[in-house]
């Protein structure tokens, strides 16, 4: 069984031009998907086809087997969801938010209550739990969107954009949890996002996608592969030295290997050949890297 | 069976508070209740009592709109018996009609409008939960607001049918309209509002949107001070039924269109 599932999925807003296009992926159970691409590629969309806010104009979608459309209560008490729009009540306090939905999905007041302390805890909301959420800052309401969505420990965490607008350790605070969860729990988390070095940390798998359409997906490695992107060879060497075959950018000589194995016997070649090499690394393509060429690649495959 | 789940009494509780946290909404419940029942009563009585009925403008047509089992009643009996009978119903049904569309203004535009609909059809709730949770939420604030109401204007009118020596105020017309065409224009009030919050984008606009179904209800009332009609007890049972009904309709028609896909348009 798929955490997520999705076969040609599209939607249409207006019936003319598809804000997703023929969707299909299968998410296994417990990986850390990330859903990359710029703003208005689709990916809120998705999320929202998934958790049956919205039905889909054609194809389908299943999370753990289920069926949003048909079944979005079930869908929503295996599932937390985090979306930048999806927002809580300003005249509630932090505790007392957490205290409803946790009664709206079912738990019990006793049950509530030490779920919601247990996440404000462990999001820094602690000191913070009997003010109101007006009062909250953007950081600290955004933890506490995070806490609503884990409530109920749910299955699998729909994440979009958990980040934006969070100073950096907020962002770090959010992103640890998220691991922890992951590796603790089993939980599928399927984060949409376009903070590509976050991704990188967090996820075992990717999806790209550009306006409403899939253009690749895998782990780094096999999205590294597809594009061609190779990981290369840099030297610093001596000033005023230099590496025949060798490109040079800002103070260091480098060349695309075929495989990461080839990097030893370069670099002794390098210093059998007698230059003094005061600096050499294996530059792996980042996510970044390889998104970007992806992007590219689109845009000039059109 | 409970009427309401765990979970549905949860958005009801949290639906109260948000009303009662919305100032206009909150303002509309009190003020509006006090003015109509209170208020403007005590100013008809005191001004029947000390304005000489030779000095005030129009008091034999108003005379003659008296009803024949009505028609011994002295000027001043007269005109508190015609405040009582013609003037207080139109006033006692915005009421229910005030305080439920602006409490569903609130629930319901409101929650669209600040951003947490989603956050609430993300719930496990289904969507049919959450809309009874929520019409039921605003029919029992309008229900309570109006009863209080009520109550209240029975002890201001039984003053003045005592100081004038008039018999008790309560008729056939007024147990119709308190016991059946009250509930129904609450009804009204609140689907009406759901209808109207799949296209209004903010609460200020339901609220004006609301103002439409002031109208029929003070066209009805004015009817009967040109004499068009006269209202008895019949024509407002009658009124009462197809209200009713219509709202019976409404609610169906209303359910189907409370959408995840409309509410987040």
């Amino acid at each position: 069984m798929y955490a997520v599932s999705a076969k040609s999925l599209t939607k249409s807003y207006d019936g003319k031009t598809n804000a997703l296009n023929d969707l299909s992926l299968e998410i296994p159970q417990g990986s850390v998907y990330g859903f990359l691409g710029p703003n208005g590629a689709g990916k809120t969309t998705s999320v929202k086809l998934f958790t049956g806010l919205l039905k889909p104009t054609q194809g389908e979608c299943t999370v753990l087997d289920l069926n949003p459309v048909k079944d979005p209560s079930e869908v929503h008490r295996l599932c937390g969801v985090m979306t930048e729009t999806a927002r809580m009540y300003g005249q509630l306090t932090g505790t007392q938010n957490l205290l409803f939905f946790a009664q709206t999905a079912g738990l019990s007041r006793e049950e509530g209550n030490e779920r919601a302390s247990e996440l404000l805890k462990k999001l820094d909301l602690w000191d913070a739990r009997d003010k109101k959420l007006r009062e909250y800052s953007t950081g600290m309401a955004q933890r506490l969107s995070l806490a609503r969505a884990l409530i109920n420990r749910p299955q699998i965490l729909f994440l979009d954009e958990p980040t934006s607008g969070l100073d950096p350790e907020s962002a770090q605070s959010v992103n640890s949890m998220i691991t922890d969860l992951a590796n603790s729990t089993g939980t599928t988390v399927f984060l949409c996002t376009h903070q590509l070095r976050y991704a990188q940390d967090l996820c075992d798998s990717y999806g790209i996608i550009d306006k409403g359409k899939l253009i690749a997906g895998g782990s780094l490695e096999n999205l590294c592969s597809n594009i061609g992107s190779r990981a290369k060879a840099a030297f610093r060497l001596q000033e005023g030295d230099s590496l025949d075959g060798f490109d040079y950018d800002s103070g260091w000589w480098q060349t695309e290997l075929e495989q990461e194995g080839q990097m030893p016997k370069l670099l002794k070649n390098i210093v059998e050949s007698g230059h003094d090499v005061y600096e050499a690394r294996l530059v792996k393509p980042t996510l970044e890297d390889v998104y970007f060429e992806y992007l590219k690649h689109q845009e000039e495959t059109k | 069976m409970k009427l309401l789940s765990s979970a549905e009494q949860a958005v009801v509780n949290k639906d109260f508070g948000e009303i009662w946290n919305t100032r206009m909404a909150r303002n509309t419940i009190i003020i509006v209740p006090l003015i109509m029942v209170l208020f403007l009563p005590v100013m008809y009585l005191l001004m029947i009592f000390f304005i000489p009925a030779n000095q005030m403008n129009g008091v034999d047509q108003m005379m003659q709109m008296l009803p024949r089992e009505a028609a011994y009643f002295s000027v001043k009996q007269g005109m508190f018996y015609i405040m009582t009978n013609v003037v207080c119903p139109m006033f006692f049904l915005m009421i229910p009609l005030m305080v439920s569309s602006v409490s569903a203004a609130s629930s319901f535009v409101g929650e669209k409008e600040r951003g947490t609909i989603q956050t609430l059809l993300l719930t496990p709730l289904s969507i049919k939960s959450i809309f009874k949770a929520k019409v039921l939420s605003c029919v029992f604030l309008s229900a309570v607001a109006t009863g209080i109401s009520f109550l209240v204007f029975a002890c201001v009118i039984s003053v003045g049918d005592l100081l004038l020596g008039m018999p008790f105020f309560l008729n056939w017309n007024w147990l119709v309209l308190v016991l059946l065409l009250a509930p129904g224009i609450t009804v009204f009030g609140v689907i009406f509002m759901v209808l109207v919050s799949g296209k209004s984008k903010s609460y200020m606009e339901s609220i004006q949107t609301s103002g439409y179904i002031v109208l029929p209800l003070v066209l009805l009332f004015v009817g009967q001070f040109t004499g068009l009609f006269q209202l008895n007890a019949l024509i407002l049972l009658v009124i009462a039924a197809v209200l009713l009904v219509v709202d019976f309709l409404l609610w169906f028609v209303s359910a189907r269109s409370f959408t995840p896909e409309k509410l987040l348009k």
